[in-house]
């Protein structure tokens, strides 16, 4: 999260850009007075600063002239935001010493797209580890919110490592990330389905890009046989993963094919969710047995415990009896999330301190951490 | 829609256009849009507020702004915008408005320090004098087109309709051969 000054004369925009920037979890200093600028930027130190370009006595330009001449200020990233939106505007903003642009009106996912990729840039590049992490999320019971933490992960891992981070859903009951992220994938798993000549290049193309950074191989909308992708289709993506991304968020479907016992046996960590009710605990019990006798050991696996419901019907210490395993992670029942499924912004990308962000944050963090050491 | 409305009124962002500068700024419209505004005969005059002016051959440098601006209409080249609702208005749920029916031609105008080129419709025969002749106002709609100045090709300005001021057109070609 960052802190954004955004220079304005308009009141009402400034506003306006203010809500969007304060729901994409950033901090914000809203100033409608562009010769208080320079003032302001020295003292706040901010990590980015939009601007707007029509300002009387002083216009955007001007600011980002002065920003660029003044010590200690020339790396500081600057967005031009202005209803000149011809060719020849952006090139007189980056002539200005802007390091972005973007044409009024906007859209709140355009603003932060393009704030984050600023952002990163200015970033010091943190090193990427030799080899990606792959995350299954799996549960052989639906309605237990994997989908949701799934997205929620990937959303909070982009923003905490600014590392390439893919998800990819291999349900074949339907589609959901796609809802959860307001996208409409041109592609999906389908299209990917024998694998003959796929290569980084051509695989990005099925990947669909959302504004966050996360790139996204759907799940087909329409319910699929079970038998899903092949083992060696699964495989050889994960291969070009691998090598080109850093985390790797598998979205795990709800049967037992056979590329689902090879990522399993693939995957850096399986997070088993589970639901504290009594139908999803018992599932759960036996998906563990089951994989026990066929053999299937993820290198570290752990439970995540997410409570759908107001009022869970199993408390912690019940499901723990029954798994015979300790919760890692505990995800009280977070009122918040359906609305963030309504509008297609999963909480972690929201400024959102309730119980679901908070934890999905928190497992992000331990994995990041995890990373970061080991490279 | 790069507008904002205000009761039944709408706030748009326009780029006009003079045979020497450019200006950016805000007026108010109604349901008629700009061309509506245009073609009121009770003022000579259009308004524009939050003005910001470039010379053509800088198009990127403000060279001054004052809050408010007022332009003889007769004087103004065309106008530039990114929202055709902005400039006319396109019909109801009974079909196309005046601008918007009849058979669409690709055309090429100048007028002083400009060239244009974009898409014109007509309900009527596809000539130049009939289109200027019969069609409503005194600006003439171009859609999805674009602007080069004469002097300076390189500096062009696009958008999805610019209204060109009839009497400034010096030239006016036509192909015919787009259908609707």
């Amino acid at each position: 999260m960052a802190h954004i000054l955004v220079i304005d004369d308009d009141e009402q925009l400034l506003r306006m850009v203010g809500l969007m920037l304060e729901r994409g979890g950033h901090t914000i200093t809203l100033l409608d007075n562009p010769m208080e600028g320079m003032e302001r930027i020295t003292a706040e130190e901010p990590d980015l600063v939009v601007l707007d370009v029509m300002m009387p006595l002083m216009n955007g330009h001007d600011v980002a002239r002065q920003i660029r001449n003044t010590h200690g200020l020339e790396d500081l990233p600057v967005l031009i935001l202005t209803a000149r939106s011809q060719e020849i505007d952006r090139e007189a903003a980056i002539k200005s010493g802007a390091d972005g642009y973007l044409s009024k009106p906007v859209t709140a996912q355009e603003l932060l797209g393009r704030i984050d990729d600023l952002l990163m840039v200015s970033k010091p590049e943190v090193k990427r580890p030799d080899q990606g992490l792959i995350l299954a999320l799996y549960g052989m019971r639906g309605g237990t919110g994997r989908t949701t933490i799934a997205v929620n992960l990937a959303a909070a891992l982009r923003q905490q490592s600014h590392q390439e981070v893919c998800l990819l859903e291999l349900g074949v009951s339907g589609g959901q990330a796609a809802l959860h992220l307001r996208l409409h994938p041109r592609s999906n798993w389908l299209d990917v389905q024998n694998g003959e000549g796929l290569n980084w290049s051509v695989l990005k193309n099925y990947l669909t890009l959302h504004p966050s950074g996360i790139r996204l191989l759907a799940a087909p909308a329409v319910p699929q046989a079970p038998a899903g992708l092949t083992a060696a289709t699964v495989s050889h993506l994960l291969d070009l993963l691998l090598e080109n991304v850093t985390f790797v968020i598998m979205d795990m479907p709800t049967v037992l094919n056979e590329s689902f016992e090879m990522i399993m046996n693939k995957a850096d960590m399986a997070l088993h969710v589970v639901s504290p009710d009594v139908v999803a605990l018992q599932t759960a019990v036996n998906t563990n047995r089951l994989l026990s006798q066929l053999g299937i050991k993820p290198r570290y696996k752990s439970h995540i415990l997410n409570q759908t419901v107001p009022d869970a019907p199993l408390s912690v210490t019940a499901v723990e009896r029954g798994l015979n395993a300790r919760v890692a992670f505990h995800i009280e029942y977070d009122r918040n999330q359906p609305r963030a499924l309504t509008q297609g912004v999963p909480l972690t990308l929201t400024p959102a301190r309730s119980t679901l962000p908070t934890v999905v944050r928190r497992m992000a963090d331990v994995l990041w951490q995890r990373v970061t050491t080991e490279s | 829609m790069s507008s904002r409305h205000l009761a039944g009124k709408n706030i748009i962002s326009l780029d006009l256009f003079t045979d020497a500068y450019r200006v950016t700024g805000y007026t108010t419209v109604g349901a008629g849009g700009i061309q509506a505004e245009l073609a009121n005969p009770n003022s000579n005059y259009l308004e524009l507020k939050n003005a910001y002016i470039s010379r053509i051959y800088q198009p990127g440098d403000i060279i001054a702004s004052y809050k408010i601006c007022a332009f003889r209409k007769d004087n103004i080249s065309f106008i530039l915008l990114q929202d055709r609702r902005d400039g006319i208005p396109i019909g109801t749920q009974h079909g196309p408005s005046i601008f918007t029916r009849g058979r669409i031609a690709n055309a090429f105008v100048t007028v002083p320090a400009f060239e244009i080129v974009g898409d014109i419709q007509h309900d009527g025969k596809i000539a130049p004098r009939d289109i200027l002749v019969q069609s409503p106002g005194s600006f003439q709609p171009f859609f999805s087109a674009h602007a080069s100045a004469a002097n300076y090709p390189e500096i062009t300005y696009g958008g999805d309709l610019i209204l060109v001021h009839k009497e400034l057109i010096g030239i006016f070609c036509l192909n015919s051969n787009k259908k609707q």
